[in-house]
């Protein structure tokens, strides 16, 4: 559809821009162009509108209004006097130097077992005394180091799989017969103690020790 | 030689066009803008009826004529009449009548829910009646984009206001 070459006179009309001639010759087209009469009151529909309304519609939105930081810190602030505030500060640097330096240093270090290559348990010493080495017979006992007192040790023996397991609260344990029996010369055997507490935690792991019986040459 | 023509179509076409070039040229605060537009549809259906419209020009050129004589007519007595008058006082708001008020209000709501582009040129053209080149400077766009935008707005507001 052609655009009638007076509409781009529609809104200087209506802002009172056009005079004379220019404005004698718009005002007789209107009357003739249908279409256009109808654009410029349409127009000076939204003209009249912004005129009367535009400080309205216009107007700056303000802008959120955002929590202060500046009231937030005078207001705690306002909760001591600066002596109070002096105070609290050192008593605050006391502490930290309580915590992060002081106390560390009464702390002991918890070693750490690796059960695998994957798997590492944290916790105190478990040490096995025996058998760490090969053996000549199948042994009688195993044997480790105490960890305190009302302590729990599972031990576990292996070939391929789990051999035998069992608790006790002793730091030796007899092997009894019918494991004996399945253990055989020339074999690899491993074996491996875990610690309890009486209150059923984990609380240490030996590593897992290696053993082959020789037998008798 | 008379030319015959349907004066109930032409009163029906050309009363909102004369209404609106009154208004134009009186203002809508002058009270008796209506009265002058009545005037000026009886002369035309009485010069019609008379035969004295011969069709040298269209209709709508014909009416566009009696409605400017008219115009001046009515100025030039007023200012005889009001001549030593005091000022009237202030006479009501043109967006009295409250269909036009609602009207003004709905596309006022429209007009705030466009993009701030299509506002700002509203508002800087047609509020703070900056030239087009004006705006076009202001805003960092071409005078004729300014041109599209003010077009494109009002298309989004027909939309919106038929939501």
């Amino acid at each position: 559809m052609n655009k009638c070459k007076f509409e781009g006179q529609i809104d200087n009309y209506l802002l009172n821009k056009l005079e004379g001639g220019d404005k004698d010759r718009f005002e007789e087209h209107y009357f003739n162009c249908q279409s256009c009469f109808q654009k410029m009151e349409e127009r000076n529909e939204l003209i009249a509108a912004i005129k009367t309304r535009g400080a309205w519609i216009f107007k700056e939105e303000p802008a959120p209004v955002r929590k202060s930081f500046v009231p937030t810190f005078e207001k705690v602030y306002s909760y001591f006097s600066p002596r109070q505030w002096a105070t609290v500060g050192i008593s605050a640097a006391i502490f930290l130097v309580a915590v992060f330096g002081i106390l560390p240093q009464f702390k002991k270090s918890t070693p750490q077992f690796y059960l695998s290559e994957n798997e590492v348990v944290r916790g105190e010493s478990l040490s096995l005394i025996s058998p760490v080495i090969d053996v000549r017979a199948v042994p009688s006992f195993f044997e480790w180091r105490q960890l305190g007192q009302d302590v729990d040790y599972k031990i576990y023996v292996y070939n391929e799989k789990l051999l035998w397991t069992t608790s006790t609260k002793e730091t030796k344990i007899d092997v009894p017969e019918d494991v004996k029996q399945l253990m055989v010369a020339g074999h690899k055997y491993s074996w491996q103690v875990r610690a309890f507490s009486a209150k059923g935690n984990l609380i240490a792991v030996s590593s897992r020790v290696q053993f082959q019986i020789k037998g008798d040459e | 030689m008379a030319v015959e023509l349907n004066l109930d179509e032409v009163v029906e076409k050309y009363r909102p066009v004369v209404s609106f070039k009154v208004k134009k040229s009186l203002g809508t605060r002058t009270p008796d803008w209506e009265d002058v537009v009545n005037e000026v549809i009886t002369q035309v259906i009485e010069k019609v009826k008379k035969g004295e419209f011969r069709g040298e020009s269209s209709i709508g050129t014909y009416i566009y004529t009696i409605t400017s004589r008219r115009i001046v007519d009515h100025i030039r007595q007023k200012t005889k009449v009001l001549k030593g008058i005091p000022e009237p006082a202030i006479l009501p708001d043109p967006l009295d009548d409250a269909e036009t008020r609602e009207r003004a209000r709905i596309l006022g709501e429209a007009i705030k829910r466009l993009k701030p582009k299509f506002k700002e040129v509203l508002d800087l053209y047609y509020y703070q009646e900056l030239s087009r080149d004006e705006v076009a400077q202001r805003l960092g766009i071409s005078p004729r984009r300014v041109s599209e935008r003010i077009n494109y707005a009002q298309k989004l507001l027909r939309r919106i206001i038929k939501q």
